[in-house]
This record gives C-alpha cells, sequence and structure tokens, in this order.
C-alpha cells in the first residue's frame, strides 16, 4: 500500500464516520458529554506551539468538561519519559510523537490506529475532521508508519533558512544563498569577521547533532544513512561530499559549534552575530519577539539551500496519538482532544498563538503570509520534504545515539570524516542486523 | 523456650533493617544481573531472550567503554589529589587558635557546596563558563575561552567544578581529624619543633589517616557515579570528552534503551569500585 492508498484508506473510514454524524448536527459537547470529568494525560514540550494549544485549552475543557494533564518535560527527556511509562502500563493516554519515534510507537503496539478509534467511537468523529486537509507529507511522515495512520500532526515543524537581511545588504547581497555552495564560498567569507559569523549550524550532542547538523547535510548532497538494502550510504560518494562540507562550512560558524544546540543558535542569529541559520519554523516567534531578537526589522525567512541533489530540507514534528494503555473513556476524550487541537476549525488560532498547524486550508489566506512571513517558505519545504530525513524505525534512537558521538567527533577532528562514517556505518549495521532486517525476518521500513 | 523467644527479639531488632536492606538494596541488584543476562531493550520488548554473557562480553570488548573507564579514573587522578591538598591547607588553618567567630562562619559556608544541588552546579557552569557571556572569561580579562566547545577545556571545567564542591568535604572531614589530636601531644610537639611539616606527619597524620580513606572510598565511589553535573553542562561532551562511566550507562540504559547492556556495564562498575573499596581498606588501614 503507498502513501496516497494509505491517506484514501484513512480519509474513507473518517469520511464515513463524518457523513453519520454530518447528518445528527454533531457538537463537540455533545460528543463530550458521556466523558465530562475524565482527565487524560498527556506530555507537553518546552515549546511555542505547546504554549500556543495551552492558552486555548480553557475553550476545550469548557466546551467538554475534560480536563488535560499536561506534564511539560524538555524534548531530550520525552521520549525516556513515555518508554518507560508505556512499559510500565503507566498513566499516559495520549503519545506525543516525534517523526522518529513512530516506528517505535507503532511497533510496540503503545498507539491505537486512527481507523480503530473511529471505528470504535463513530459518534467522536467530528464531520468537519477533513483527513484530505493535512498536507500528505506530514500527515505520512509524522502520524503514519507501515500503511497505518496512527496519530495527527500537531507540532510542525520543516526547516527553513533565517538570515538578517540587515547584514546581508551591508555585505552587499540582495538575497539569501540558493545553494549550499554559494553560501560557503560566496557569503562565507564577506560575513565572517570582527566577531560575527556568516552561519551557525546547531551540532551539540543529542538529537540536534544527528538531525540537525548530520541528517541536513547528507540530503542536500544526495547521500543518506542506509540505501536500499539497509546496508549503511554513509561511505557513499554524495554522502561524504554532504559531511565533508559541513566539515568546510564550519570555517565560517562560530567556535565551540559543537557545543550549540537550538537555544544557543536562535540566541546568536536573534542577538546579530550570525547573519544565518537553519532552523525549524517553530522558533519563529522567537526570531521576530522584540523582548528575545535584537533583529526583528531585519529577519529574512526563505527554504533551506539546495545541494546537488536539489533542495531537501530538515522535516521535523510531532503527531499526537491515543494511546493503547488508556481505558475506554480516557481513549474517547483523548480522541475529542486531538481531534480538537489538529482541527481546521483552530488552525489559524493556534498559528496566531505561536504554533505551526499541518492544515492546508489554514493557509488559504493570503493576508497570513504577509504578517507570518515563514508561511511560503514553510509551505515550499513541506513540498519538497523527506519523510525518512531520519530513518523512523524503532532502532532510531540507538543509532542516533552512534551519529551523535562519532558526528560530533568528526566535526572536532578527532576523526577523519571517512572514519566517522565507517564507524557510524559499522554500528548502525550491527543494531539493524541484532533486529532481523538482514534476515529477512522485517520489512525494511523507515 | 527462652531461644525461642530470644531468636523473635533479635529478628525484631534486625528484622526490618534487613527487610529494608534487601528490598531497597538487594532485589534491584539481583534484577540487574538478571537483566544484564539478557537482550532487553525497552523499545523491543518482544525480543527479550537470554543471551548469557554476551552482555558481559559485548561491554570487556568495547573500546568506548574502557575509555569512559579511563577518563573517569583521570579526573578521579586529577580532581582528588587537588581537593586532598587545598582540603588539607583549609583544615589545618581553621584548626589554628584564635578567631572563633569568623572559623564558625568559614565551616558554615564550606557546607554551601556540598549542598548545592549537582544539577543546579551544571547549570550554573553553563552560565558563568558561556563564552560570550560568561562571567569566568569576564574575570580572565575578557579572554575569549571556548569552554564548553571545547574537548581539553570542558574537562578542564569538570575538574574545577568538582574541586569547588567536594574541597570542602574533605577539609570537613580533615577538621574532624584535626580535632582528634589530644592538646597535650600536640603542645608537647610544638616545643620539641618548630616545623610545622614535622608536626602535621608524624603527630597529626595518624589521626588524619582513617578520614583520609573514607575520602579516598567515598570520592572514588562518587566519581565513578558522577552524573547530574556533567549531564546538565556537558552532556558528556563535546565529541566524547567528558562521557564518564556513568554518563555512558544512563546513555545506553534509558537514551538508547538498551537495559541488559547498561545493567552489565552497571555490574562491572560494581565491582571495580568493590575491589578499590577493598584496596583501599587493606593499603591504608596498615598503618594505623
Amino acid at each position: 500500500m503507498n502513501l496516497k492508498s494509505m491517506l484514501c484508506t484513512t480519509a474513507l473510514v473518517a469520511a464515513a464516520a463524518t457523513a453519520a454524524n454530518a447528518q445528527s448536527d454533531w457538537s463537540l459537547s455533545e460528543a463530550a458529554a458521556p466523558y465530562a470529568g475524565t482527565t487524560i494525560d498527556v506530555v507537553f514540550l518546552l515549546r511555542p506551539g505547546y504554549e500556543a494549544i495551552k492558552e486555548m485549552l480553557p475553550e476545550f475543557t469548557e466546551a467538554t468538561g475534560i480536563n488535560v494533564n499536561i506534564i511539560d518535560h524538555p524534548y531530550e527527556n520525552a521520549l525516556g519519559e513515555q518508554v518507560r511509562d508505556f512499559v510500565a502500563g503507566g498513566d499516559l493516554d495520549i503519545a506525543l510523537i516525534d517523526l522518529v519515534w513512530i516506528g517505535n510507537f507503532a511497533e510496540n503496539e503503545w498507539i491505537v490506529p486512527v481507523d480503530d478509534i473511529m471505528a470504535k467511537f463513530p459518534e467522536l468523529v467530528d464531520p468537519d475532521l477533513n483527513m484530505d486537509d493535512f498536507f500528505p507529507l506530514v500527515l505520512n511522515a509524522f502520524g503514519g508508519w507501515n500503511d497505518t495512520i496512527y496519530g495527527l500532526p500537531f507540532d510542525n515543524y520543516s526547516g527553513l533558512m533565517f538570515y538578517n537581511r540587515c547584514m546581508l545588504e551591508e555585505a552587499g547581497f540582495d538575497g539569501p544563498p540558493e545553494t549550499w555552495a554559494e553560501l560557503k564560498d560566496v557569503y562565507g567569507p564577506a560575513l565572517t569577521g570582527d566577531g560575527k559569523y556568516a552561519f551557525a549550524l546547531q551540532s551539540k550532542r543529542n538529537e540536534t547533532q544527528s538531525a540537525d547538523s548530520f541528517a541536513r547535510m547528507l540530503w542536500p548532497f544526495g547521500g543518506s544513512f542506509l540505501d536500499e538494502n539497509f546496508r549503511s550510504n554513509l561511505l557513499s560518494e554524495e554522502s561524504q561530499a554532504g559531511l565533508n562540507f559541513r566539515q568546510d562550512l564550519m570555517q565560517y560558524m562560530p567556535d565551540g559549534i559543537v557545543a550549540w544546540d537550538h537555544a544557543e543558535t536562535v540566541n546568536g542569529f536573534a542577538q546579530g552575530d550570525v547573519a544565518m541559520i537553519t532552523e525549524w519554523s517553530s522558533f519563529y516567534s522567537s526570531v521576530v519577539d522584540p523582548d528575545t531578537s535584537r533583529v526583528t526589522d531585519c529577519v529574512g525567512i526563505a527554504p533551506e539551500p539546495a545541494g546537488p541533489a536539489g533542495r531537501r530540507p530538515a522535516l521535523g514534528g510531532f503527531s499526537l496519538a491515543v494511546a493503547s494503555q488508556a481505558d475506554e473513556a480516557e481513549q474517547a476524550a483523548a480522541w475529542l482532544f486531538i481531534q480538537w487541537a489538529t482541527s481546521a476549525d483552530n488552525a489559524v488560532e493556534y498559528l496566531e498563538r505561536g504554533g505551526v498547524p499541518a492544515r492546508q486550508s489554514a493557509y488559504d489566506d493570503p493576508a497570513l503570509a504577509e504578517t507570518y512571513t515563514f508561511i511560503p517558505a514553510l509551505l515550499e519545504s513541506w513540498a519538497e520534504g523527506v519523510p525518512e530525513f531520519r530513518p523512523r524505525f524503532a532502532e532510531w534512537p540507538e543509532i542516533s545515539e552512534v551519529v551523535q558521538e562519532w558526528g560530533t567527533r568528526m566535526m572536532l577532528g578527532e576523526v577523519s570524516v571517512e572514519e566517522g562514517a565507517r564507524e557510524i556505518g559499522t554500528r548502525m549495521e550491527a543494531i539493524l542486523e541484532a533486529s532481523g532486517y538482514y534476515d529477512g525476518d522485517r520489512p525494511l521500513v523507515q | 523456650m527462652r531461644d525461642k523467644t530470644s531468636g523473635r527479639t533479635i529478628f525484631a531488632f534486625i528484622g526490618p533493617s534487613v527487610i529494608a536492606l534487601a528490598l531497597i538494596g538487594i532485589a534491584p541488584l539481583l534484577y540487574a544481573a538478571w537483566t544484564s543476562l539478557h537482550f532487553f531493550n525497552l523499545t523491543r520488548l518482544r525480543q527479550l531472550r537470554f543471551v548469557g554473557l554476551e552482555n558481559y562480553q559485548t561491554v570487556l570488548t568495547d573500546t568506548a567503554f574502557w575509555q569512559a573507564m579511563g577518563r573517569t579514573f583521570f579526573l578521579l587522578g586529577t580532581s582528588l589529589p587537588l581537593q586532598l591538598a587545598l582540603g588539607l591547607g583549609i583544615a589545618l588553618v581553621l584548626h589554628q587558635p584564635g578567631l572563633t567567630v569568623v572559623k564558625t562562619l568559614c565551616r558554615l559556608s564550606l557546607v554551601l557546596p556540598m549542598a548545592t544541588t549537582y544539577a543546579v552546579v551544571g547549570l550554573l557552569g553553563q552560565v558563568m563558563f558561556n563564552q560570550n557571556f560568561g562571567v569566568v572569561n569576564q574575570l580572565l580579562g575578557g579572554a575569549d575561552i571556548n569552554w564548553i566547545g571545547d574537548p581539553t577545556n570542558a574537562f578542564v571545567m569538570i575538574i574545577f567544578w568538582d574541586v569547588w564542591q567536594w574541597t570542602p568535604f574533605v577539609a570537613l572531614v580533615l577538621l574532624a581529624g584535626l580535632t582528634m589530636v589530644p592538646n597535650e601531644v600536640e603542645e608537647a610537639a610544638r616545643l620539641e619543633t618548630k616545623s610545622w611539616w614535622v608536626i602535621l606527619r608524624h603527630v597529626q597524620l595518624p589521626f588524619l589517616v582513617p578520614g583520609l580513606v573514607a575520602v579516598l572510598i567515598l570520592r572514588t565511589a562518587d566519581t565513578l557515579k558522577l552524573f547530574d553535573m556533567v549531564f546538565t553542562l556537558t552532556r558528556g561532551g563535546p565529541g566524547a570528552s567528558t562521557e564518564f562511566i556513568s554518563l555512558m550507562i544512563q546513555r545506553v540504559g534509558f537514551r538508547a534503551f538498551d537495559q541488559g547492556l547498561a545493567s552489565a556495564q552497571a555490574i562491572i562498575l560494581l565491582a571495580i569500585t568493590i575491589v578499590l573499596a577493598q584496596i583501599y581498606i587493606r593499603v591504608f588501614y596498615k598503618e594505623v
């Protein structure tokens, strides 16, 4: 089953359920009435998209009587907390799923497919759910695994280039670089000096290193983590070109870039020390907020530069799915919350409060793009993103740890790019072999 | 009858402690030993299976494990002598007669670093050693030293914080040892010689040895367990330059979710700790 047919199946189930409810004049309050007083538990991150939904939450609680208990975690702790909770049969009723966790959560059956939920609670399906309204790439990558949709996209990102228009103009440029090569060879020398840097690539040794730094340099150059046989592709000419490019580009980055996480990178840009960064769209609100940024009037946003293989922007984001460990009332309440939080009706408000919705209809109004200048670049990126930007299978957390260590050591020059890539490849294949991918026991799905 | 009653009484006294110890200490240890003999990955529980000593073999042949172990002992070998030297110096100063109020205040202030939560120390370190805005570079005359992003500097920073936090502990333990020296013995020694070194070596040091052994054992165990401060400060980076053994075990167990391998690492670490403690006791207690 391909993406199109998978989405069609879910859309058909949704259509059947919504048609029945449309005739019965469905309302959230009435649908939720049997579950009033139910409390559902969910992990949230400390990011703008989550603050946005928190601000909107009283409206949901008032309409439904359902209480949402939010447990805040930094990103780095969110996976561990949820895995331990699901393994122990804990309290979480909703899973917050980064796109690289979806295979893990789905294969362990910690989450319930959307079709099953809609079949179980047909009276709860919003007639306006409209699954076709989600960007197909985003719905598939964030919420889909192995031909099944589990979660609805909630906190959605694409990698974008944030550039300081004033610094670029001062250096004689009338726009951002179109290609990575141009960034390094033309913009790099012109914008680096006197304590200022042309570019900063967040590369701290955590998921930032594997996703934001390492993977970002593979795809535009035609590289990838795995080939079609699930063997390491890191020693291919294309992957090596990308990783070597990263080493060359470091001369135009601040010292100690291997210790820079998102906060340092966004701050470096917001303080005017760095002319260009490639960061998640969700940081838009931070760089245009006068309370946190000195460059609000100079912020320009463009899609990430293209490499020899084209534009392959970083793709990241989260979906919300109903947890299988929740009891029936909690599952029902959880579904109502997920449906509400990701609904087309709430999408524009969510955007205005700092979130990034995955609803196509939310971006229909051209006036929004004038206010939220990241929108055109975001939509262009979502048209060209790669779902397997990072493999989404259950083994990714283990592989990511390997990439984080050796990717950082490469950048520090402790090992050569080739040695580091070989080490990562060997360890990555050992992990995949232990999981049975090479015995034909498991489908080569990423 | 008397014997039976006596047995119950004995059990009533020691039973709760034994049960608590078994539940809190022994049971998790046995569970870790069981886990270490299995392929036990939290994200792949369906593949749970007995693998014998395979995890131990993996650990013992893993260069990264031994590098982390070496790094940990290097930290111990650099920070502990500094803590002992500085701690002894502080203890000797506070042991001098006079200035009672000042000394009391000093003793109290010595507790502050120890009372600071490890994670807070790490966060303080992030702010103070920030390359652009940190107070440390400001104090160094506006130096542009990259502390957190440079492998060597990051290691130096960890040593600094470890010494800052634990020198007071060493000082207080040694000060307690100095107060054990009988006044008349110390005064008699001062009449015999003016050399502070002779007094320290032949009069005070014998009373300090039990405290020093305790410090050695506790600080060795603490260093082997060192986690929170480094995790919040460098997260083991850059690269693997500050990945000490406990960070590695946490990474394998809770970020890669391989509980079996992490348990094998932890049990090997436990064995090393026990052996070291035995060596300390046998070598140093001989001198008492």
